[in-house]
């Protein structure tokens, strides 16, 4: 898992070069028996070194027992005596390579021999079994695959696995094979220059940083794809050496929010201080008429929203400004139409745009009158006039890959063409955007 | 949905129910619907013009309005008659104009349609596109769930 080998290296390179066809299944391999051997990567949970499994009397020969991960007991059962394959028996302190694997509600760990990388293949390329496969039984293999000069046996864990009586599964070998339990989930088909990007990494980056981009998803809810793969390589490589020697693995919430730290934007969750302000504005277009229509997708409890009102007006002394802030936070978004701040408790710039009141500082009406805090989904369809500006700061970084891809496009859809579209500090919409502005604020126009 | 629209709602549908029925009330989680709803047997549709367009749309089984207009009525009521839908109708009216109210002194102009009630088995509610709050309510007589769709006038 640390390095790639000069040997891995060249063979990824390799693999890119063929490529050619959409990538849209990825899948773990490893070796069993000196045979290459994949698993639909959806069905991984993740990977880990552990021995000493405590052993379970009166099992199957190919059950090694039950190992504690993390307070959840699983059961191990090794692959090689399973599929009767010979099998190193190492001594009882060694560790053996180990794949969590999670099908339906249950998790438990197989072991390999060797664990090697991720794979991502196009679906299209996989070939069915061929009846006469000799070591393992026919109705166990997906199909067998071929890249990098390696043929790959891709296994049907569902099928291996699901837990479901030896009738049943008799009974349903019966019935036409398109009728058979349904296969673990492909990988979104990559439609779109986000998916596609983050299908293209597939094999170049070692299978710690997959894990990682797995969980991430999981715990948190962080989708790594194009818009944030940059940031996730960089950051993946402070975070290898931050945890030296350690596990560099996503155990827990806590893990994931280390990870995440430096993602967000400035000024998150706060006023925006005069520097990001000044930066915001000087990414501003011209803009002539006299409407501006700004929407503000993701605002949290409001601090953004405000802030760019407040920017805007700033920079449009004269035009009618208009935000529409939405989040699905009914508790985040509720307190943020009535906000009340201290004395001296505001960004300077921003003093001149706040009225002072019994309790403290509010807004004052111009301001109040330009933002609309609404209650909403944005994966639900969104009825707005047309934009000038987009503002949708580490937002799209933790929808799922599909729907950034469909939220950025409606964002396309919705911007009239010399509108801007502001995104996280960490974040690039990729194709089809252009950036418009240098500086610490960069603004983005449709192609 | 704006924020401020939501509250009032929710308050008039607490207040007004506890206060007709007499009894407790509780309010569920408030969530966001997009998708199109069976309705479970009978719904009070109420419109709103003005600064906003939209609905609200009342919805139970038919036990539980039969038990909730027992309950207004102060007389057992078994069948699904005109009294009973009247009343479920006069329900809904009562909960939109009490949330219309307050959203008017928070300076929100709001009007109303007539109510209109539908009733019937395997019923389903499909508006393209429109987001709605569903306000969920538990009263003694059974659930209601309160279904607002508004959305600014462009």
């Amino acid at each position: 898992m640390a390095a790639l080998t000069s040997e891995q290296k060249t063979e990824a390179a390799e693999v890119k070069k063929e490529r050619v066809d959409k990538v849209d299944f990825k899948m773990v391999t490893f070796s069993l028996a000196g045979k290459e051997y994949g698993i639909d990567i959806m069905s991984v949970k993740e990977i880990a070194k552990a021995g000493r499994f405590t052993y379970v009397p009166n099992a199957a020969p190919f059950v090694r027992g039950v190992y504690n991960l993390r307070g959840e007991i699983i059961s191990v059962i090794d692959l090689r005596t399973f599929f009767h394959l010979p099998a190193e028996r190492k001594d009882d302190e060694a560790l053996e390579s180990l794949l969590i694997l999670r099908v339906g509600d249950h998790v438990f760990g197989v072991i390999v021999d060797l664990i090697d990388k991720v794979v991502g293949i196009s679906s299209a390329a996989i070939q069915p079994p061929h009846p006469i496969f000799g070591d393992i039984n026919v109705k166990y293999i997906k199909g067998i695959v071929e890249n990098g000069g390696k043929l790959y046996i891709i296994l049907d864990v569902e099928r291996i696995f699901a837990p479901e009586r030896e009738e049943e599964r008799a009974a349903e070998e019966a019935a036409p094979a398109d009728m058979a339990a349904p296969r673990a989930p492909v990988a979104a088909p990559a439609s779109s220059s986000l998916a596609t990007a983050e299908a293209a990494s597939g094999g170049a980056i070692d299978v710690a940083a997959d894990f990682i981009r797995e969980t991430l998803g999981a715990l948190r809810g962080f989708h790594v794809t194009g818009l944030n793969e940059e940031w996730f390589r960089a950051r993946y490589e402070v975070w290898k050496g931050e945890r030296k020697g350690g596990d560099v693995q996503l155990r827990e919430l806590a893990d994931a929010e280390a990870f995440l730290e430096g993602f967000l934007s400035p000024c998150s969750g706060r006023l925006w201080d005069e520097d990001y302000a000044d930066a915001f504005i000087a990414a501003l277009p011209e803009i002539t008429t006299k409407n501006i229509n700004v929407w503000n997708p993701g605002c949290g409890k409001g601090y953004e929203s405000w802030s760019l009102a407040c920017a805007l007006k700033r920079r449009y002394a004269d035009a009618r400004v208009k935000v529409w802030a939405n989040d699905s936070d009914l508790l985040a978004i509720s307190m943020a139409p009535n906000m009340i701040f201290p004395e001296n408790g505001v960004p300077a710039w921003m003093e001149g745009f706040m009225t002072k009141g019994r309790n403290g500082l509010s807004f004052s009406q111009v301001i109040r009158d330009s933002v609309f805090f609404e209650f909403h989904d944005v994966l639900n369809s969104s009825p707005l006039p047309p934009l000038d500006v987009v503002v949708a700061r580490d937002l799209l970084s933790f929808l799922a890959p599909t729907d950034q891809v469909r939220l950025l496009g409606d964002f396309a859809e919705k911007l009239k063409p010399a509108g801007i579209l502001v995104l996280g500090a960490n974040e690039r919409p990729g194709k089809g955007w252009s950036a418009v502005s240098s500086g610490a604020v960069t603004a983005y126009r449709k192609e | 949905m704006r924020v401020e629209y939501i509250n009032p709602f929710v308050e008039a549908a607490f207040n007004v129910l506890r206060e007709v029925l007499q009894s407790d009330v509780r309010r569920g989680e408030l969530y966001l619907k997009s998708t199109s709803m069976p309705v479970m047997g009978v719904a009070a549709i109420v419109g709103l013009a003005g600064d906003v367009e939209g609905r609200v749309l009342f919805d139970m089984d038919k036990p539980t309005a039969l038990k909730i207009a027992s309950s207004m009525n102060g007389e057992e009521l078994s069948v699904m008659d005109d009294l009973v839908k009247a009343t479920i109708t006069e329900l809904a009216n009562m909960i939109t104009a009490q949330a219309v109210t307050k959203l008017h002194d928070l300076g929100f102009r709001f009007d109303l349609t007539p109510p209109a009630i539908f009733t019937g088995e395997n019923m389903e509610v499909s508006d393209a596109d429109v987001e709605a709050l569903i306000v969920p309510m538990e009263t003694v007589q059974g659930k209601i769930e309160i279904n607002v769709a508004i959305r600014e006038r462009a």
